[in-house]
């Protein structure tokens, strides 16, 4: 499976590891559907950034199309 | 469903019923079409009708002496159309433009005695379908006594076209034959299958006593005869009858030749009935074009005023006030059908899941439709089957379902007895959405009733399960039902006093074994309270929720309240039993919210006056959103008098979730002094945003309290993104499928609000 990349330099921190978050893959589902992304993650404790435009915009559409099936 | 049901479903939408002068006509012309390509002067296109619908359209078409004119709808709002000298005009105006194919020769000795216009057509119709026939006449020419009849109107050369056409199909031409009862003896042997045109034969040369034809094969009594044609008894001589034999007896003598009845399912054929409904009120009348030399026929001009007077019947008047039916452009009869459709589909995109979600239920097609097309039951059906297969995009009415459970569930929902008795006459029972949007008028609204009304009035703060039903939840509607008449018993029965019409129609239609009465009914029956506001002096519109469409008495108590308080009202343009809904019916605003506000702005367009007036609080939401000053009846009545009924604000999703749990914690203390339990953490996380935040939170269904959960739950773990850049936080949480993210930052007493969004994609467990 591919991966799709939605990882950009973003300027939030995690705050607990007070560390730059960095591209890694993740593996996202919805409904038997599974997807491996790139996205913006915390190196040491793994907490991952779902940005706005992602969550609203591909995310929705991709969430509908599963829905429809 | 399946396909009978569906099939039987489809048949009572007549939208695609054939219109007054197309049944009319014994060939079943396209008039309709054929009107509205004249209308646009597109005259190729016309004959096309012609040619595709008429033997020797050249001939016919000149003139036709069309029984359909009395029939075309026109006749009532002015003159009936012109149609047989509209398709003089078109066929002088124009070549053949289209020839029917011929199908392969399937053989078979066709014999037509008699070449009058039922002879022709005959002739012509079986050559076409591959059985050549031949047609033999004792004259020296076609069209038996047509071209005596039609003299002028006839040029002579259309025969000759009759003839090349019949040879084409592969007719073969005898004239001049001897037809007396020798050789038709002679002929009975050689032919399978024969025609006798009464026109342009005579019966006394028949060898067999013809006796009268079968009407709906024009069999005769010798097997394999057919006759038709020439003159019917006491009416003048018709070419469309001519027509409509030859057409009739080709038909007879092709099954005879198959060996299928003749008899079986005929009733389209020739002129007959139309279930057509077509209303003409509000069109204006137009009378007929003559034209200016009636032996010449129309110029181009007149005949184009004169077709643009059709008035296109169809039916569509469900459609003309649905704007869910105009939205997807569809009638009920192709809108089942897709919707059935998409219910069938084993893989792949189930692409009318929306179609489906976005009916308001609210049974206005059904009141208007000639035929009680009941669209809202389909859709409520295939909602059914969709929850049950598992197809149900579980983001078109998850929230709406968790506002129901959460109204239902222990922060919100209360059953007690009047403050200070232990037993129920009565029992209140505002719905979820009045709480939600009015709870102080719900508050005074119960110590008016618990005042005037004998016998203990209990409070029942809750849910009528709609929601679910609406979904297609049908299990979880029972359930809920199932919930509320048990706590309903263990208060002794009471009779409840319903304010909300959905809650009064389910409860009406599910659980009949309830006491119930509506609290318009009720409070009309009441001393009213004094109004403590000025009055406008204009009227205000009222506006009928659709659940109140079957319930008339509802909707007179509203009124006669009005009259009491002496509060002015008018009423919609539509309303009544045929009231709009106002986008949240079927819970369509949750699965289709653009349309939801469509629906909405139409209702308002109903407004004959500035201002409304609605007695349901979902209207009161909806139509405030389309910017019109609305007041809810209650408000006149019970609201605080500080506040102008007509200039109060939309609450929004947050809102209400926020005023139904307080409302209960508010009167278990004032009413009936409980103790109160402190309420959850996260709730007490002060939040403040802009409106337009709001806004944005309220379209992509996010509450308040979604938002304070994810902050408590950043704020408590330390888990959340930091922005040094503008001191910023970004948390997520997931409550339950949804997870909801927030970037806020901390404030003096509080937090402020900058986004907030959601997403049901799943992060992987052990990272999030
Ligand atoms: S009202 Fe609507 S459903 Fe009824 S026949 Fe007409 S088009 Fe069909
Ligand atoms: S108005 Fe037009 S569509 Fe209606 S019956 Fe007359 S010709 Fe036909
Ligand atoms: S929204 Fe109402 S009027 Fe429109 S199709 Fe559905 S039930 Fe009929
Ligand atoms: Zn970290």
């Amino acid at each position: 499976m591919s991966t799709f990349s939605f990882a950009e330099a973003t300027e939030w921190r995690c705050a607990a590891c007070d560390q730059p978050l960095q591209p890694a893959k993740v593996k996202v589902t919805y409904l038997n559907a599974v997807f491996n992304v790139e996205l913006m993650v915390c190196p040491a404790c793994n907490f991952i950034l779902v940005p706005e435009n992602l969550a609203m915009g591909k995310m929705l559409e991709v969430e509908q199309l599963l829905e429809d099936k | 469903m399946d396909q009978s049901q569906l099939r039987a479903l489809e048949a009572r939408c007549i939208q695609e019923e054939m219109p007054f002068c197309t049944a009319s006509c014994p060939i079943h012309v396209d008039a309709r079409g054929l009107m509205a390509l004249l209308t646009r002067g597109e005259l190729r296109e016309a004959r096309k009708i012609l040619d595709r619908t008429m033997p020797f359209p050249e001939i016919l078409g000149r003139i036709c002496d069309q029984p359909c004119h009395p029939f075309c709808k026109r006749g009532e709002i002015g003159d009936p159309l012109w149609i047989g000298p509209l398709e003089r005009y078109c066929v002088s105006v124009t070549d053949t433009v289209l020839k029917p194919p011929k199908l392969p020769v399937k053989g078979g000795a066709v014999a037509v005695l008699g070449a009058g216009f039922s002879g022709m057509t005959a002739a012509l119709d079986l050559s076409r379908k591959g059985r050549p026939a031949t047609l033999i006449t004792a004259r020296t020419r076609l069209g038996g006594s047509l071209p005596d009849r039609a003299g002028s109107l006839l040029p002579p050369e259309v025969f000759d076209q009759a003839e090349a056409t019949l040879k084409r199909y592969g007719a073969e031409i005898v004239t001049g034959a001897s037809l007396d009862r020798q050789t038709v003896a002679a002929l009975l042997d050689k032919y399978d299958v024969l025609y006798f045109d009464w026109d342009d034969f005579t019966i006394d040369h028949l060898p067999f006593i013809p006796g009268t034809p079968d009407p709906i094969s024009l069999a005769l009594e010798r097997d394999g005869c057919f006759g038709g044609g020439g003159v019917e008894d006491g009416k003048p001589f018709s070419i469309m009858h001519q027509a409509e034999n030859g057409r009739r007896a080709a038909l007879s003598m092709e099954r005879y030749l198959q060996g299928v009845s003749l008899t079986a399912e005929r009733e389209k054929e020739g002129a007959c009935p139309t279930r057509m409904y077509t209303v003409t009120e509000g069109i204006p009348p137009a009378s007929e074009i003559v034209p200016d030399n009636p032996i010449a026929g129309y110029t181009a001009e007149e005949a184009q005023r004169e077709a643009a007077r059709c008035i296109y019947c169809e039916c569509l008047e469900c459609v003309k006030k649905c704007a869910y039916l105009q939205e997807y452009k569809e009638y009920p009869k192709t809108l089942v059908r897709k919707i059935y459709n998409n219910l069938s589909i084993v893989q792949g995109n189930r692409s009318a899941n929306k179609l489906t979600n976005s009916c308001s239920l609210c049974w206005q097609c059904t009141v208007i439709c000639p035929y009680d097309f009941p669209v809202a039951s389909a859709c409520h059906a295939a909602r059914q089957e969709m929850v049950a297969s598992g197809h149900m995009p579980p983001s078109a009415h998850s929230f709406a379902l968790e506002e129901m459970h959460y109204t239902l569930g222990e922060n919100c929902a209360l059953i007690r007895h009047q403050p200070g008795t232990t037993a129920s006459r009565y029992l209140f029972f505002p719905g979820c959405q009045l709480t939600g949007t009015y709870p102080d008028t719900v508050e005074r609204t119960y110590i008016f009733l618990t005042q005037h009304l004998e016998e203990g009035v209990g409070l029942f703060l809750s849910c009528c399960g709609a929601p679910a039903d609406w979904a297609g939840q049908s299990a979880l509607f029972t359930d809920v039902l199932a919930d509320l008449t048990a706590q309903i018993r263990q208060m002794g029965n009471p009779t409840l006093i319903v304010a909300c019409s959905s809650c009064l129609a389910a409860f009406g239609k599910y659980a009949p074994e309830l006491t119930v009465v509506s609290l318009w009914e009720m409070l009309d029956e009441l001393p009213l309270p004094e109004v403590l506001f000025d009055l406008p002096e204009s009227p205000l519109t009222v506006h009928d929720p659709c659940t109140a469409r079957y319930q008339e008495g509802v909707r007179a108590s509203v009124r006669s309240i009005c009259g009491k308080i002496g509060l002015p009202v008018a009423e919609t343009t539509i309303g009544a039993e045929l009231a709009d809904c106002c986008g949240y019916g079927g819970l369509l605003q949750f699965a289709n919210q653009p349309l939801g506000e469509k629906v909405a702005t139409l209702k308002v367009s109903r407004s004959t006056t500035e201002t409304g007036l609605v007695y349901c609080a979902m209207c009161r939401e909806n139509l405030v959103g389309t910017e019109t000053h609305i007041a809810h009846l209650l408000d006149y009545l019970f609201a605080d008098p500080e506040k102008n009924p007509l200039v109060r604000a939309k609450v929004g999703l947050s809102g209400r979730h926020e005023h139904r749990s307080r409302l209960k914690s508010r009167l278990q203390s004032t009413l009936w002094q409980d103790p109160i339990g402190s309420p959850a953490p996260h709730r007490a996380i002060r939040l403040e945003a802009d409106d337009e935040t709001w806004a944005l939170l309220n379209e992509r269904l996010i509450l308040m309290e979604d938002i304070q959960k994810v902050i408590h739950h950043a704020e408590t773990t330390g888990r959340y993104l930091h922005n040094p850049a503008n001191g910023r936080r970004l948390a997520a949480f997931k409550p339950a499928v949804v997870t909801y993210w927030a970037e806020y930052e901390p404030i003096s007493d509080g937090y402020f609000l900058h986004r907030g969004y959601s997403h049901r994609m799943q992060l992987p467990e052990d990272r999030a």
